[in-house]
């Protein structure tokens, strides 16, 4: 949704315009036009319920088109209008009008209404003017009608979002539990996976159209694991944008990777090296794949059975390329690789 | 009974596979789009489905509920939205309400037996 264009007068509304005598409503119709003002004739009460339908910006009208039909009328426009609107209302007065009471009784009955007064004969810059800046002022009120819409949608996207994070906050807690033998366990592993999952929302949230690399995912999973002087993991790979989800599931998979290596794998010996590389294809589709891989640490055996990393890696890698990734216990150290179409991962720069 | 599972966040696939195993069924799949669905359902075996409202293609749940019960699929939605699951009662069983609970989980996947063929 974009500002409009302030200056761009196509952007403004229609006037309505109710002048029934003589040749007013002509010439008021041309005098408009002709400063590039789009202009609808109401030619009687028949049809002006249904031109109030249309949504004019501004209503201009003489003193003498105000007979009670029309003033009910408008004033049952005035009073449906949603809470962002103020029409403004312009009135030709007559000097020989009581112009004190006319004025007193139309902000009675059409409250929530913008109303200018002139008296005729006005010139037409005034009154061109006037009208000019009445469908400025309706613009204005457009525009906060459009910020509120946005903020009703932002507002059922944050809870969307809230509810989103609750039921993964619940399925981690869950399924951390079930894993745990202990509460030492337990509390450790629930922290870990959570942090991983408040970094990489904010890496996220602070990125441009909440997309992330694959390099930013890496160094964020990393970072606190890398030791001074020593990068006993090392990752590379060409620059891949990442969608929210994508990136969210990638971080929470580099993580479990990671703390499995550290307990059990090769970044439990300090000769111990990871790998962690990714690559896209040349040909189309292109394919998107990722490897993690363990040397030097110790002997690798297949676990009797799966525990919460390996399963949630099956599981999240499954859903993120489209195919199951292979997970092996090769002797040499765990080794991890998942490929799919690029096209499920990537966001637009 | 094999269950299927529609959703789009895999923390919640893996724990619903739990789940579901833990009850003494399944675990069918997952995939995280309508469209996913239709490009792998021949050849599919399952006898019900859990499904979200929001995939990874749009808002398309309702959509591929419809489209499961039509091919005489059972389907429950599991959802943090439940108001919309409702619009859609008359093709599902009943609403799993996210964060998903156990005993929630348990009595609603019981529905299936009920209706199992």
């Amino acid at each position: 949704m974009t500002a409009p264009d302030p200056d761009d007068l196509s952007a403004l509304d229609h006037v309505l315009v109710l002048a029934p005598y003589r040749k007013d409503a002509t010439f008021l119709g041309r005098l408009l036009e002709e400063h590039d003002i789009r202009v609808e004739i109401s030619t009687g009460i028949d049809d002006l319920a249904d031109r109030l339908a249309t949504l004019p910006g501004v209503l201009v009208a003489t003193h003498e088109a105000l007979t009670p039909h029309v003033l009910e009328a408008v004033a049952s426009h005035v009073r449906s209008q949603p809470a962002w609107s103020e029409i403004p209302i312009v009135v030709l007065l007559d000097r020989a009008s009581p112009n004190i009471r006319v004025r007193a009784e139309l902000s009675r009955i059409w409250p929530r209404a913008r109303h200018l007064f002139y008296q005729r004969p006005v010139t037409p810059v005034e009154l061109v003017s006037g009208v000019q800046s009445a469908l400025l002022a309706r613009l204005r009120q457009r525009d906060v009608r459009d910020h509120i819409a946005r903020e009703v949608e932002l507002r059922r996207e944050l809870n969307h979002r809230v509810k989103n994070i609750l039921a993964s906050v619940t399925s981690i807690f869950a399924m951390t539990h079930r894993g745990a033998t202990s509460l030492e366990e337990f509390a450790e592993d629930f922290r870990g996976r959570l942090g991983a999952l408040a970094n990489v929302h904010s890496a996220v949230f602070h990125a441009v159209g909440e997309n992330v690399t694959v390099q930013e995912v890496a160094d964020l999973t990393f970072g606190p694991y890398r030791l001074t002087g020593e990068d006993r993991i090392s990752s590379s790979g060409p620059a891949v944008m990442l969608h929210r989800e994508a990136g969210t599931t990638l971080a929470l998979c580099l993580h479990e990777l990671t703390t499995n290596a550290i307990k059990y794998g090769a970044l439990s010996k300090p000769e111990g090296r990871v790998r962690f590389e990714w690559r896209v294809s040349d040909e189309e589709p292109r394919e998107f794949s990722i490897s993690w891989c363990e040397r030097d640490g110790p002997a690798v055996e297949d676990p009797a059975h799966a525990g919460y990393g390996t399963r949630y890696l099956r599981a999240a890698l499954t859903g993120m390329f489209g195919q199951k990734p292979v997970i092996a216990f090769h002797p040499e150290g765990l080794r991890c690789e998942a490929r799919g179409p690029l096209s499920r991962v990537n966001g637009n720069p | 009974m094999r269950i299927l599972c529609l959703e789009d966040n895999p923390l919640i696939v893996f724990h619903i596979e739990q789940l579901i195993e833990d009850l003494g069924h399944v675990f069918a799949g997952a995939f995280e789009s309508f469209a996913d669905l239709k490009e792998n359902f021949t050849g599919m075996d399952f006898d019900a489905a859990l499904i979200d409202i929001d995939l990874a293609d749009g808002r398309t749940g309702p959509i591929a509920a419809v489209w499961l019960s039509e091919q005489g699929v059972p389907i429950i939605f599991v959802t943090g939205q439940e108001k919309i699951a409702e619009e859609y009662c008359g093709v599902s069983l009943g609403i799993i309400s996210k964060p998903i609970t156990q005993p929630d989980f348990a009595r609603k996947i019981a529905l299936f037996s009920s209706v199992s063929r």
